[in-house]
């Protein structure tokens, strides 16, 4: 079966014509510091020009930015902010972890909160955008050293800013046969950053905090902290063992704004010898909760190891076309519309991506347990050789070794040429009746909105999160307002059934940690406060503040 | 015998070596720019072909760094200046590569 013929040029054709005039470049020199910015609560003007100054003198004045103009590029997000509460007002980039180390000191003294990134490339999460007005990026990007892989324990330790592009090729560079585990944008962003926000990929190793081993903490008042087995005379055994002795505290630096992690551990799969990737198709909306039900006892039980996507044909159909090719009308696009066109081009309306890996007998056993299982309910189960070259299957094929592409940016243009994704993801356990109401409120508070039901499920084992894409036109006021109040009706609408969010953009952390309940909040508060009393990292992460 | 690879620039034994691709001392040449991070959606059915049409360099700079509508931004700290300007000239003067697909 062969693909579609997708041509996307026109698309943005016209806007990168436009672009110039502008007035996008990065680099303009000296500009006023600060200017026209929302400062921090208690961060005065000249508090805040003396700690942009004090940090110049840490990394040196090309790396630090503190204008509207040169922080433009940490200023680009795809969240809805109608406000324009989430932009940075400024950004420092330093280049090892004593400098980290010098600007946490320094921000201490000025007050000035440091909001740090990785990579600050998670999409509809935010990117590099702030959770409250008035901080500085802590840019940690420049920090990309790959410190050490070790092929016999299948582990590597490396720095906020290595990509997964770069792990591929050091990987490949040195032929070590260990395979990495991707999100769905793996070029661009990396194993640390993903991990402290407990992203997931889609081989067997999909749950990244899982396999993440000891972390280097710059604490908020300078000190190190070595995790697990990194603080012993001889830290051998750093990226081997997770739990080191007394209270584990590895957690409490993920989703959180308690230190900054400035060097990570993770476990490395190795390539197995036979990989085969599979689809099942299914055709109906409604077919979700059997798809769940059949798959739970494979995943628990292992036969099917890997962190399993299972694709609505909307969220498909819009990496690969706009919506003016699927559906005509301003209303959401129906499920015959999206049904419709998904069969031309060879999807169902669920989807659902695995893979086997081992070898050729032990998939040749898995296989028949597979196939038995979803034809059992009605499920059309498709390899390679039926998919051929089909866009979607490829795309999923090569996530699900660990491969690297940027197919899922193409959801930004599905609303027009604006540009806004934010992703609402909602945890249920992995049974039947959980998702469908959970499809069925989805498609509710979407639609009275005017959104489109663009959503899948990722499968872990026991639970799945429910990754929603809502797109939208962030060219458009109007539409951006409406997206903010219809993500917020999401967050609350769920979270009066229990099914809370995994995860969330800087534009409503706060509202998701109010799911979780009041003593919640305040034992995180108090940890902040002990650990953290100035507040300078990070306040507003995750909704502590 | 601990048998860990030190990755010090591919250069083994070179614990904590200086290792910076974006730094200025050691900027990556544009294909590799283009080929690990442009490429991926330009030319691969995400974004539009932008190689073989004579963008004017200062232009694709200023989209790397702004983003532009579904387009990341891309800040100095991911693609150095002088890595930045080097990509610029060379999509500028690129041919159009018949195997990217899009237009």
């Amino acid at each position: 079966m062969s693909g579609p013929t997708i041509d996307r040029r026109g698309l943005i054709g016209a806007g990168v014509a436009g672009a110039a005039a502008l007035g996008l470049a990065a680099c303009s020199g000296e500009a006023p510091v600060g200017q026209g910015a929302t400062l921090a609560k208690g961060v005065s003007k000249a508090d805040f020009a003396g700690a942009i100054k004090a940090f110049r003198a840490v990394v040196g004045d090309e790396w630090v930015f503190a204008d509207p103009e040169t922080v433009k590029p940490w200023a680009k997000t795809y969240v809805p902010d109608p406000g324009g509460r989430h932009r940075p007002v400024g950004a420092v980039c330093p280049a090892t972890v004593e400098e980290v180390q010098e600007l946490v000191r320094l921000a201490n003294q000025f007050k000035q909160p440091l909001w740090p990134v990785s990579t600050g490339k998670n999409m509809g999460y935010g990117m590099s955008s702030t959770a409250a007005p008035g901080q500085v990026v802590l840019d940690l990007k420049r920090m990309n050293r790959i410190i050490s892989v070790d092929p016999d324990l299948c582990t590597a330790l490396v720095e906020p800013g290595v990509t997964y592009q770069q792990l591929h090729d050091y990987l490949a560079e040195n032929k070590i046969p260990l395979w990495i585990d991707v999100p769905t944008v793996g070029p661009i962003v990396g194993p640390v950053g993903n991990t402290l926000d407990r992203g997931v990929g889609y081989t067997p190793y999909g749950e990244h905090f899982m396999v993440q081993c000891g972390m280097e903490v710059v604490m908020p008042d300078g000190e190190i902290l070595k995790t697990g087995m990194g603080s012993t005379s001889n830290p051998s055994a750093w990226q081997a063992f997770k739990w080191g002795y007394g209270p584990y505290l590895d957690g409490i630096f993920t989703q959180s704004n308690f230190g900054v992690v400035t060097k990570m551990g993770l476990w490395l799969m190795p390539a197995p010898p036979v990989y085969k990737p599979f689809v099942v198709r299914h055709p109906k909306m409604e077919d979700v909760s059997r798809i769940v039900d059949a798959m739970r006892p494979m995943r628990i039980n292992n036969i099917i190891p890997n962190v399993v996507l299972m694709m609505g044909a909307g969220y498909q159909l819009a990496m690969f076309n706009r919506r003016g090719d699927v559906w005509q009308g301003t209303e959401p696009v129906p499920d015959a519309a999206f049904e419709k066109v998904g069969a031309e081009q060879g999807l169902g309306m669920w989807n659902t991506y695995f893979a086997l890996y081992g070898t050729p007998g032990m998939i040749a056993e898995s296989e028949k347990i597979v196939r038995g299982a979803f034809e059992a309910i009605g499920g059309e189960v498709l390899t390679e050789e039926e998919m051929g070259d089909n866009p979607y299957f490829h795309h999923h094929a090569t996530l699900m070794r660990g491969g690297l592409n940027l197919d899922e940016v193409g959801l930004l243009r599905w609303k027009g040429a604006g540009g806004g994704l934010a992703w609402f993801a909602p945890v249920a356990p992995a049974k039947g009746d959980e998702t469908r109401g959970q499809t069925e409120l989805a498609k509710q508070i979407l639609g009275k909105h005017g959104f489109d039901y663009t959503a899948a499920f990722a499968i872990g084992s026991r639970e799945l999160h429910h990754i929603i894409a809502l797109l939208y036109d962030k060219s458009d006021p109007e539409e951006e307002k409406r997206a903010d109040a219809c993500y917020r009706e999401l967050v609350t609408g769920f979270g009066e059934k229990g099914w809370a969010s995994y995860r969330t953009g800087v534009h409503a952390m706060d509202l998701v940690a109010q799911q979780y309940g009041e003593v919640n909040r305040t034992v995180n508060a108090r940890i902040k406060d002990a650990l953290d009393p100035n507040h300078i990292i990070a306040p507003g992460k995750s909704g502590i503040a | 015998m601990r048998r860990a690879l030190i990755a010090g620039c591919g250069v083994a034994g070179l614990a904590a070596a200086a290792c910076s691709p974006s730094a200025a001392s050691s900027p990556r040449p544009p294909e590799k720019v283009y080929a690990s991070t442009c490429g991926y959606c330009h030319g691969a059915n995400v974004g539009p072909i932008i190689r073989g049409r004579a963008l004017p360099a200062e232009q694709v700079t200023a989209v790397v760094r702004g983003g532009l509508n579904g387009m990341p931004a891309f800040r100095p700290s991911e693609i150095s200046p002088a890595e930045l300007d080097a990509l610029a000239q060379w999509v500028e003067a690129s041919k159009a590569d018949p195997k990217e697909k899009g237009k």
